[in-house]
């Protein structure tokens, strides 16, 4: 029963990268439709960024959040006005897709050509610091991974909710045109959520750095974790994408404990299937985006 | 000729290789309402995208108190008070009645006056001012009809164009929209208003348009296009007789 | 009624178009038997085997197959599959796992029976996937799905155990009939006769009433369901038809690499790049993916030549390239007559 427990404490906390992972895929999908297949490598290459900056120059990695998530910001502002904007607006949802599928070959193995295929993990002075609470042993930084999340999720939900053009985004992901007609720039909407998406992909990579071994190839796997994450928590809602991530964490942690680590990918994509086969919408979804036939 | 708002000069609009308008021109007088008439596909709701500037034409002018719009987008052209109210309604469903009202005075002219705006449209709507909080999506075909020339009103428009306003109501609901149109007109906004209840867009106009697959075929007012033969036959007899 | 005025109204010009069409139907294909004749003749005035040419055309024969599958559900229907990887895998993998245990006991090279079950195998699969996920939803969670089905297969093919060799997968050098000898000639005649013949098919089955079928899905689905058009079973048609050419693409490519293992015909390369072909080429034509087979395996063989190690840089550099500049494909360009639309634009 104990170690029940700690295997689903472990899930929660693993799970929160998907989730903060996940929230970005959901703001670019809910107003672009884009599928980012490369957000997961956008991770990976902030996770090597901090880790860069503290071999280098012994920047603490939650230090460099602070430098970390406006670099990409600014970074998703960049891309999205240099290609995905004109993709943006297009009916054919292959060429966005693409476009993210040129850019996750392109960073991932500029990637390997500068810290080559050796994976990477941290090891900080506090890496193998425990808390133990009720028995339960605890890593500080996997306990910190949740705290991310959940600053995430509250950050972009008070900017949803909150600010003008956070409300102008949850009607962007609804209806664009019609958002235009009411004289709001879509275009800087659109390049705002996706900005934001970026961003979370860089509070993402802080988290990954400190607790993940990582390598170049990792980014699309991952960026598929986030992708089911997605699914399972419902598109349109932020707390329901992260919940979805701490669900996949759990699944995950679950499968490898029960039936063994090779396994755990066939239970996380096959509850993938399920979802988008039987419950469309997810678990907490505020609606189907996608009609039934 | 009296004080035009809007004149559409022989703008031809075109979707990628297929026209779909075709030097069409029209007038629209300041404090009046317009009535643009004409079965499906006529090229209606593709006039007024392009007046408010989601379709750009190939040819041809807007100009709008004089100045030419073309090369503004739709931001600036709403700046300008033109404002449309889309077909089908196109409110934001999951936002409530107050974020969707919100987002209507967006710009910053517009914003100045907020507070001022939903004071009159909730004096045009009180229903909304009851269902403030709730979900748009939630609320009945009248009430959103309501809500979205409520949400183009939050917008300080001199003209509004009403795409379909009577779409999918009731002969009685479709009477309160017109009241609240007429209503508003004579609050001093000038109303431009696509209709395929054309015995009641013709009742209430001071001029109307008839469109035919792209091109502007007539004009003339109210009346004498109501005792015109040809629209008589054309289009009030069998989508009149529902009244 | 004198207030009523008549507007001149222009007269509606209508540019058929169909006048030319006859002529240059013929001329296409002539072109095409012409290209038929020379690369079908290709090995005997030249060495397919040792010259390089021959293997970079085996390649492109093989990614047009793949492509061209692509094309039917992806371009001609508008159902994005990124599973079209693990058809090719399932292909590789049916005729690998086959012939290691000499299951059909003839120890023929390039076994026909083995390279119709290659094709049978991935249909199969696609119509179990397709079924539940084309019959509830359509658009992006279609792709969701067959992104997932493809996880799901690689990872079971890595799973395996002795069944599928796992991560070394299936060594089948051993298995050549030993009066056999390893000449690429044959590899380039057998994925040309399929490149050909799979085209032949999509042609015939898009210029059919499937075809039309399978434009109006792609158009507007309630329209073609309200116009009586079976959707799902046009889709899933559309699906598996796509699997079974992926599979025999990724049989073929079993026989020239005589080594199956999941890192070689299930990697994101089998997934992404006959789609950026099909849609270079130009989407929903029938030459758009040969056309970007051809270029995009021309671009990544010479990448590799003079850029040895840079060459993946180089090819996400020409996917966002062509995404921005060429979103429409190559056909595309070629399809939009200019005095199409312009005659009558300026006409009135």
């Amino acid at each position: 029963m104990g170690s029940l427990v700690q295997v689903l404490t472990n899930g929660i906390l693993l799970g929160s990268m998907y989730g903060i992972a996940a929230i970005g895929l959901s703001l670019i999908f809910g107003t672009m439709r884009i599928i980012f297949i490369a957000q997961g490598t956008m991770i990976v290459l902030f996770a090597y960024l901090v880790y860069w900056s503290f071999q280098k120059a012994g920047i603490d990695p939650y230090l460099s959040l602070l430098t970390v998530v406006p670099l990409a910001f600014v970074l998703g502002l960049g891309l999205f006005y240099l290609l995905f904007r004109k993709a943006a607006a297009l009916e054919d949802r292959n060429v966005s897709l693409l476009l993210a599928v040129g850019l996750m070959y392109l960073i991932d193995n500029l990637i390997l050509k500068a810290w080559s295929a050796t994976p990477r993990g941290l090891n900080i002075s506090y890496s193998s610091a425990m808390i133990v609470v009720w028995g339960l042993r605890v890593s500080w930084l996997r306990l910190a991974l949740l705290g991310l999340a959940l600053a995430s999720a509250f950050v972009v939900y008070a900017f949803l909710k909150k600010t003008r053009v956070g409300t102008a985004v949850r009607a962007a992901s609804e209806d664009m045109e019609a958002t235009t007609i009411q004289g709001i720039n879509s275009v800087w909407v659109s390049a705002i959520s996706f900005a934001i998406g970026i961003a979370l992909a860089g509070v993402a990579g802080v988290g990954m750095a400190t607790v993940y071994s990582f390598d170049y190839q990792f980014g699309f796997v991952f960026a598929i974790k986030a992708l089911v994450a997605l699914a399972l928590g419902g598109i349109g809602n932020v707390f329901g994408a992260l919940a979805g991530g701490l669900l996949l964490g759990i699944i995950e942690n679950l499968a490898a404990y029960y039936v063994g680590i090779a396994w755990i990918e066939i239970a996380s994509y096959g509850v993938f299937m399920l979802v988008l086969i039987f419950l469309p919408q997810g678990l907490f979804g505020r609606r189907a985006l996608v009609k039934k036939v | 000729m009296a004080n035009q708002l809007l004149e559409v000069k022989e703008l031809s609009v075109a979707y990628g290789d297929v026209q779909a308008l075709w030097d069409v021109s029209l007038e629209v007088e300041e404090g009046s309402i317009v009535a643009l008439v004409g079965a499906n596909g006529a090229g209606k709701t593709t006039l007024l995208k392009s007046i408010s500037g989601l379709l750009h034409p190939i040819t041809g002018h807007i100009l709008f108190e004089g100045e030419d719009l073309v090369h503004l987008n739709t931001k600036h052209r709403v700046d300008k008070g033109i404002v449309m109210v889309p077909e089908g309604r196109r409110l934001f469903q999951s936002l409530t009645v107050l974020e969707n009202l919100r987002l209507g005075a967006y710009l910053p002219k517009a914003r100045a006056d907020y507070d001022d705006s939903l004071e009159r449209v909730f004096a045009l709507f009180p229903v909304l001012k009851d269902r403030m909080n709730g979900k748009a999506g939630l609320m009945s075909g009248g009430e959103q009809q309501m809500l979205a020339i409520g949400r183009a009103v939050m917008a300080r428009p001199r003209l509004v164009m009403i795409d379909e306003a009577s779409l999918g109501l009731s002969p009685i609901l479709t009477r309160t929209i017109f009241d609240l149109i007429v209503a508003l007109n004579v609050q001093g906004t000038t109303v431009l208003l696509v209709e395929q209840n054309i015995h009641m867009a013709l009742k209430i106009c001071s001029k109307a348009y008839v469109m035919k697959t792209g091109h502007m075929v007539l004009s003339g007012t109210g009346g004498e296009l109501l005792a015109n033969d040809d629209v008589r036959k054309a289009y009030v007899g069998e989508r009149g007789s529902r009244l | 009624m004198g207030g009523i005025e008549r507007i001149e109204s222009a007269d509606v010009r209508l540019v058929a178009g169909t006048k030319g069409l006859n002529k240059r139907k013929l001329i296409w294909a002539g072109l095409g038997v012409l290209a038929v004749v020379f690369f079908g003749t290709l090995p005997f005035y030249y060495d397919v085997h040792n010259g390089q040419y021959g293997v970079f055309f085996f390649n492109v024969f093989v990614y047009a197959i793949v492509a061209q599958g692509w094309n039917l559900i992806g371009g001609y229907t508008g159902q994005i599959s990124l599973g079209q990887n693990a058809f090719f895998g399932i292909g590789a993998y049916t005729m690998a796992l086959l012939w290691f245990n000499d299951v059909t006991k003839t120890g023929y090279y390039f076994d026909p029976v083995l390279m119709i079950a290659s094709a049978v195998a991935p249909a199969i699969v696609a119509v179990l996937v397709g079924l539940p996920l084309l019959s509830r939803l359509r658009g992006d969670y279609f792709a969701f799905g067959t992104l997932g089905m493809g996880m799901i297969v690689t990872v079971l093919f890595i799973n395996g155990g002795y069944f599928t060799g796992g991560a070394e997968g299936r060594m089948l050098v051993s298995k050549m009939p030993p009066d056999v000898v390893f000449n690429l000639r044959t590899h380039y005649w057998v994925a040309f006769l399929v490149a050909v013949l799979v085209t032949l098919v999509v042609y015939f089955l898009t210029s059919s009433r499937v075809g039309l079928a399978l434009k109006a899905i792609r158009e507007d689905e309630v329209a073609a369901a309200s116009h009586g058009v079976n959707v799902l079973k046009y889709k899933v048609i559309a699906f598996a038809v796509g699997a079974s050419t992926a599979g025999v693409a990724g049989s073929i490519y079993g026989y020239y690499l005589l080594q199956v293992t999941p890192s070689n015909v299930l990697t994101q390369n089998w997934l992404f790049y006959p789609i950026l072909m099909v849609v270079l080429g130009g989407t929903g034509t029938i030459l758009g993916p040969w056309v970007g087979a051809f270029l995009i395996y021309l671009l990544s063989w010479y990448g590799d030549q003079y850029f040895t190690g840079y060459s993946p840089i180089l090819s996400g550099v020409v996917i966002i390239l062509v995404m921005l500049f060429l979103p429409s494909g190559i056909m595309g360009l070629g399809q939009k007559v200019p005095d199409w639309g312009k005659r009558v634009r300026g006409s009135g």
